[in-house]
């Protein structure tokens, strides 16, 4: 079992690899330089690919939240964890590039667009979940509060993406148009493949890490077993 | 240019942070278990 | 159903009846409302004019600062003398609990509201002109689901050493949508525009209100158990 998943560790990172560098280069050098935007377009292979990834993540932590209220088990309260932590990683990537292309693009730091601040709450309730996971008591019990604020949490981001929409269509009318790439003419073949690969490594990466904060936490609790370990032997 | 090449920097510093980070929490916890497992199995 | 409708008034009335006793935390909440529209009048000059686009803002802003304090004794002060445990091992259905405890801090957070915003009014010298009924029926469905999330993360919450520190950080992101449809319909009434635009946030309202009591209602359980 030991050396099955460590084959696949490295196969993962030996497919992660190469895969980043082809990535840089389709980015880079092979994607066409967009019209309207120029260089600065191509953040959003970046942008897209992390976003995917933040809200996957999100996702899965509701999964085995779902999963661990049913049934408490040590492996989904790992999974959740580990994915929630991978979370907040690519949700930040997610916010920076977006301020940095809002930037470029718009003049401005920070516009209230729904995606945007849609993916700014995502980040909070990700740090408030990984808050309640800090609490100290048994894993029995932290799984459970924080499967159930896990819960919570995915409720709320659709509620959250139309309240904000909407406020911002009453606010002022629709000013950047639907689809964030794509200010002038349709998507290129290139640009679409570059930007899939994107996803394609982003997400390799996100399954990469994720297996990485799993045998992490998988070590904790060994830490904690043999501690108590420790403390009964000093205790007879 | 500037900000495709801010974007880019930003991203990989985050995610080599995260890694970095993840290796040493390991490599910890690798001695802390080692150390205990040494404790546990004395005398 | 009924049986459990019944034990939650039982323990909101408990509640109630001990906080009137005291009077310990609807005092604090009510002197520390009056203390922020203190603070925030003197951020925005109550004397300028424009000033009146805040208002709606302020209502809200109160009234979470306020609630907050409110829903950190809600549980906290169940685990001395271990209430709490005596409570989950009394024979009446745990979401009893959590809907008991939800009646009463919404009783509290509502009288509350009824002496600290006309204080607002009266201390931006904001004159009252919208449609009253409409905008009872928007403060209390806006209160109400700040009430059903924040009663839940407040027994969540419990469990924690720094309970106090860890609800704002886990309410506060769940209330957003809550807060743009409740400050747009404030907004609305306030300013006397039409109606026929804050039903739309209203219903917003409502819909977060009734989801979030399911979700929290079923959820209960688990905390409980939890703890």
């Amino acid at each position: 079992m030991k050396e099955v998943s460590s084959l696949i560790d490295r196969i993962l990172f030996y497919a992660l690899v190469p895969s980043f560098f082809i990535l840089l280069y389709l980015i880079f050098i092979w994607s066409p330089v967009e019209k309207v935007m120029g260089v600065t377009q191509k953040i959003f292979y970046f942008h897209v690919g992390s976003a995917w990834v933040a809200f996957l993540a999100f996702f899965v932590v509701g999964y085995y939240s779902v999963r661990n209220l049913i049934k408490p088990n040590m492996k989904h309260f790992i999974f959740a964890g580990a994915s929630a932590e991978i979370g907040v990683l690519f949700t930040t990537i997610t916010l920076i590039t977006g301020m940095i292309w809002g930037r470029a693009s718009w003049n401005t730091w920070w516009s209230w667009e729904p995606r945007l601040v849609t993916t700014l709450i995502l980040w909070f309730i990700y740090v408030a979940y990984l808050f309640i996971r800090k609490m100290d008591g048994s894993w029995e019990k932290i799984a459970k509060l924080s499967s159930v604020f896990g819960i919570i949490g995915c409720l709320n981001v659709p509620i959250v993406f139309m309240a904000i929409r909407w406020w911002n269509s009453k606010l002022h009318p629709i000013v950047f148009g639907e689809g964030k790439g794509q200010s002038g003419g349709g998507i290129e073949p290139e640009m679409l493949i570059t930007l899939l690969f994107s996803v394609f490594t982003i997400s390799l990466l996100y399954v990469f890490l994720m297996r990485k904060g799993a045998e992490i936490e998988r070590m904790r609790v060994i830490v904690r077993n043999q501690k108590n370990k420790l403390m009964n032997k000093l205790a007879s | 240019m500037n900000y495709l090449f801010l974007a880019t920097s930003v991203v990989w510093v985050l995610i080599a942070g995260y890694v970095v980070i993840l290796g040493k929490r390991q490599k910890k916890l690798q001695k802390e278990i080692f150390q205990l497992e040494e404790w546990n199995s004395e005398q | 159903m009924k049986d459990i409708l019944s034990d939650a008034i039982t323990i909101a009335g408990k509640d109630l009846s001990n906080e009137f006793k005291t009077k310990q935390t609807i005092g604090t909440m009510v002197i520390f409302s009056a203390l922020v529209i203190l603070v925030f009048s003197f951020a925005f000059d109550p004397t300028n004019n424009t000033v009146k686009a805040v208002i709606p803002g302020l209502i809200w802003v109160i009234t979470i600062f306020s609630g907050t304090l409110g829903l950190n004794r809600s549980f906290v002060s169940e685990l001395e003398n271990n209430c709490l445990t005596g409570l989950r091992s009394a024979p009446i259905d745990v979401t009893s609990i959590y809907l008991g405890k939800t009646l009463a801090n919404f009783t509290l957070v509502t009288i509350v509201q009824t002496i600290s915003i006309p204080v607002l009014f009266l201390l931006f010298n904001y004159r009252f002109t919208g449609s009253l009924l409409w905008f009872i029926l928007i403060v209390l469905s806006g209160t109400f689901g700040f009430i059903v999330v924040g009663t839940f993360l407040s027994a969540l919450a419990a469990n924690a050493k720094n309970s106090e520190m860890l609800l704002p950080v886990l309410l506060l992101p769940l209330l957003s949508p809550l807060m743009i449809a409740a400050v747009q319909a404030t907004t609305i009434v306030l300013v006397n525009e039409q109606i026929s635009d804050a039903i739309g946030w209203l219903q917003l309202m409502t819909a977060y209100d009734l989801l979030f009591l399911g979700a929290c209602f079923l959820l209960f359980e688990f905390i409980m158990e939890g703890s």
